[in-house]
């Protein structure tokens, strides 16, 4: 008590005897001021790091190891090990041959006349072959690839060409049996150009209906590969 | 005369061709027959046509919104491939019952082999996906198992059954696009027709297929003869107001009725060029009703007709635009004419009878009209579609003891006329009808009370 009245008398005597020169906010040039430094962090030491685990540092005691009593192992039971058994082949017995059925002569399938590529799974000729009413048209495009892998425009071509063949334009009695070649261009867009006869047939009329089957066609439609292809177009003429 | 070779010929036409039909003639022979002892004779060369299968898509998704979208995209394909008129299609009851959805869930050889025995296979995959529409379609030769992919498209769009619809609609026209001879199909087109409903007559709208059917005047009074632009953004039509028959337009982009110029007379039947920039129309501000010729906003109208006698129903050649086809009855009654745009070059096309509404077909060759050839009172026969190929003015007969049958117009891809029939020949009971352009698969797109059918350019 004495002690604290000491430190507090002192304290307010020493602020007696030394009056602040300067303090704030008075109407003078020169008036004091506090300066504060805004900081980010303090630099505190690092704290050091408590473990509960060690045995040494942690302030509850550890459990004390568990001792368990050695168990001795029953004797195995009289159906438990397996005797070995004697190992028996199985007996080999040789297969019957089951007798072939008795041949009688089959009769003998002729040849088919029409050419059926085209309409056949997996076609690999890029031709395509359509049975009209008079005679028959097909179509051959050089490019084998192309035939293979677009199948279906071979067969628009053909049937857009033979839509087109008047075959009442060819003179029947002179074209009868023969055929005539064409062989024309398909552009990108699908539009037939530059058709001539490659093989005449003999038989002019039958030329020109040819001729212009092609020259009649607008279009296929759009190529599905290449800028152009070259067709060969075959058409037979054959009274029904 | 008639031609059976004419006829054949239209058949052809279907399958987009140009011909040239004086050597053919030349050779058969031209058969005169009379019109009542009508009968298909077929000269075709026997190509067959393409057969194709469609399969019902497969499920994607398992969205409820599907559901009807799948069924309404199924028929609409089915339907569309069906009346494309270029394809043997594979009915329901003989393809297989499989929904393959891709191209690793389809056996070909079940749709190649008989029964179905189809050339193509179109399927796929439908699904909603968060509120959008995906739909994987794909075409397939069926007989080319090495290499069978034809087409394979991918659409996107927000779901609902009338986008349903129209994926259907495009991809259909992919196809035909494709197996067609490159001539865009015709799903996606629009026919704008007179819808009659008690005493007013309104211009509607819908689908090719007659789904989608909707008003777009709302004017009180009666409007006839609707015309497209070619860039399918205006409509011309005639309609009566204050002034008698005026020519209107309609903005198929705003929705609405837009400015043009009203003249003396009676304004009938406006025909739009295929530029776009020009409509022919019949006036009668000089007191006879003749063709005029104005720019797409009624200004710088010219006549071209000038002969005593009503001159109506004028129509472009779309392939040239410089011809235009009309009805004139300068020697008493209609009768169709032809004449350059600048109206020189006049060459009557029927002999006799009654001829009225031409419409010229896309490719330039024929034109499609409505005819009465014995006119008369007594006469037999009536009033039905013909067809007439402009070279050789050989004709055909489409439409047979239907009833009446006016204002044939034809599709953009010259496969397809629509007309407007009436059965019993009361107006009230005019519906719509639409033809392959040789008269076959014919069925009627609306009930009654629809007339005067205009087919979109696109």
């Amino acid at each position: 008590m004495l002690l604290h009245a000491l430190v507090a008398g002192s304290l307010i005597g020493f602020a007696y005897l030394h009056p602040h020169e300067k303090p704030w906010g008075q109407d003078q040039a020169t008036a004091g001021a506090v300066q504060a430094t805004m900081v980010s962090a303090l630099p505190l030491p690092p704290r050091q790091r408590t473990l509960d685990t060690g045995v040494l540092t942690s302030e509850t005691p550890s459990p004390a190891p568990v001792v368990a009593k050695e168990k001795t192992e029953p004797p195995p039971k009289p159906d438990e090990v397996a005797i070995p058994q004697k190992i028996t082949k199985p007996v080999k017995v040789a297969e019957k041959p089951t007798p072939e059925p008795p041949k009688h002569p089959q009769p003998i399938q002729p040849p088919p006349k029409k050419a059926a590529t085209g309409e056949t799974a997996g076609i690999r000729i890029a031709e395509a072959t359509m049975q009209l009413k008079n005679g028959t048209a097909s179509v051959n495009v050089e490019d084998k690839n192309f035939g293979a892998r677009f199948a279906y425009y071979i067969n628009i071509v053909n049937r857009k060409v033979a839509e087109q063949w008047f075959t009442a334009e060819a003179d029947p009695r002179v074209s009868n049996g023969k055929s005539v070649t064409i062989v024309f261009d398909i552009d990108r867009a699908g539009l037939p150009s530059n058709p001539r006869i490659e093989t005449r047939s003999g038989s002019p009329t039958l030329d020109m209906s040819a001729m212009r089957a092609v020259q009649r066609v607008d279009g296929f439609g759009p190529l599905p590969a290449g800028d152009h292809i070259t067709v060969e177009y075959t058409f037979n003429y054959k009274l029904q | 005369m008639t031609s059976p070779a004419l006829r054949s010929a239209v058949c052809k036409q279907i399958a987009r061709s140009s011909f040239a039909l004086v050597a053919l003639l030349l050779i058969t022979g031209t058969s005169s027959l009379f019109a009542q002892d009508w009968f298909k004779t077929e000269t075709s060369s026997g190509a067959e046509r393409i057969r194709i299968a469609v399969a019902d898509f497969k499920p994607s998704s398992g969205d409820p919104a599907a559901v009807t979208d799948k069924s309404t995209f199924d028929t609409t394909l089915y339907s569309d491939l069906a009346n494309a008129g270029i394809f043997d299609i594979v009915s329901k009851s003989l393809a297989p019952q499989a929904t393959p959805g891709g191209p690793s869930e389809i056996h070909l050889t079940d749709w190649s082999n008989a029964p179905a025995s189809a050339a193509m296979v179109a399927f796929g995959s439908l699904g909603v996906q968060g509120g959008r529409l995906v739909v994987s379609g794909y075409l397939f030769d069926a007989k080319n198992s090495q290499y069978p992919q034809v087409l394979a498209k991918q659409y996107n769009e927000d779901s609902s059954e009338n986008s349903a619809r129209q994926v259907a609609h495009r991809f259909a026209d992919e196809i035909i696009f494709r197996l067609g001879g490159g001539v865009s199909g015709i799903a996606e087109t629009k026919i704008y027709y007179v819808h009659i409903a008690g005493g007013n007559k309104e211009i509607w709208a819908m689908d090719y297929d007659g789904a989608n059917q909707h008003p777009l005047t709302h004017l009180g009074t009666i409007s006839i003869s609707p015309r497209v632009s070619p860039d399918n953004s205006r409509l011309a039509f005639s309609s009566l107001g204050k002034y008698g028959f005026q020519i209107k337009m309609y903005s198929l982009l705003l929705n609405r009725e837009v400015a043009f110029p009203s003249t003396g007379g009676t304004n009938l039947s406006p025909a739009w060029s295929p530029s776009g920039r020009e409509l022919a129309y019949s006036s009668s501000r000089t007191g006879d009703p003749e063709i005029w010729i104005s720019d797409a906003n009624g200004v710088l109208s010219r006549r071209v007709t000038s002969f005593r006698g009503p001159d109506v129903s004028p129509t472009y050649n779309p392939k040239t635009g410089a011809q235009i086809a009309w009805i004139s009855g300068r020697t008493g009654l209609p009768q169709l004419y032809i004449m350059e745009t600048d109206g020189s070059g006049v060459s009557r096309m029927t002999d006799g009878g009654y001829a009225t509404s031409p419409s010229w077909s896309p490719n330039g060759q024929f034109l499609a009209f409505a005819w009465d050839r014995k006119y008369g009172p007594g006469a037999p026969g009536g009033q039905d579609i013909y067809v007439m190929e402009i070279a050789t003015k050989k004709w055909i007969q489409l439409t047979h003891d239907g009833g009446r049958c006016d204002f044939p117009s034809w599709s953009p891809d010259g496969r397809h006329i629509v007309y407007a029939n009436s059965s019993s020949g009361r107006p009230g009971d005019t519906k719509i009808w639409t033809m392959l352009a040789d008269g076959t698969q014919r069925h009627a797109l609306t009930g009654s009370g629809g007339d005067m059918p205009n087919w979109s350019w696109k």
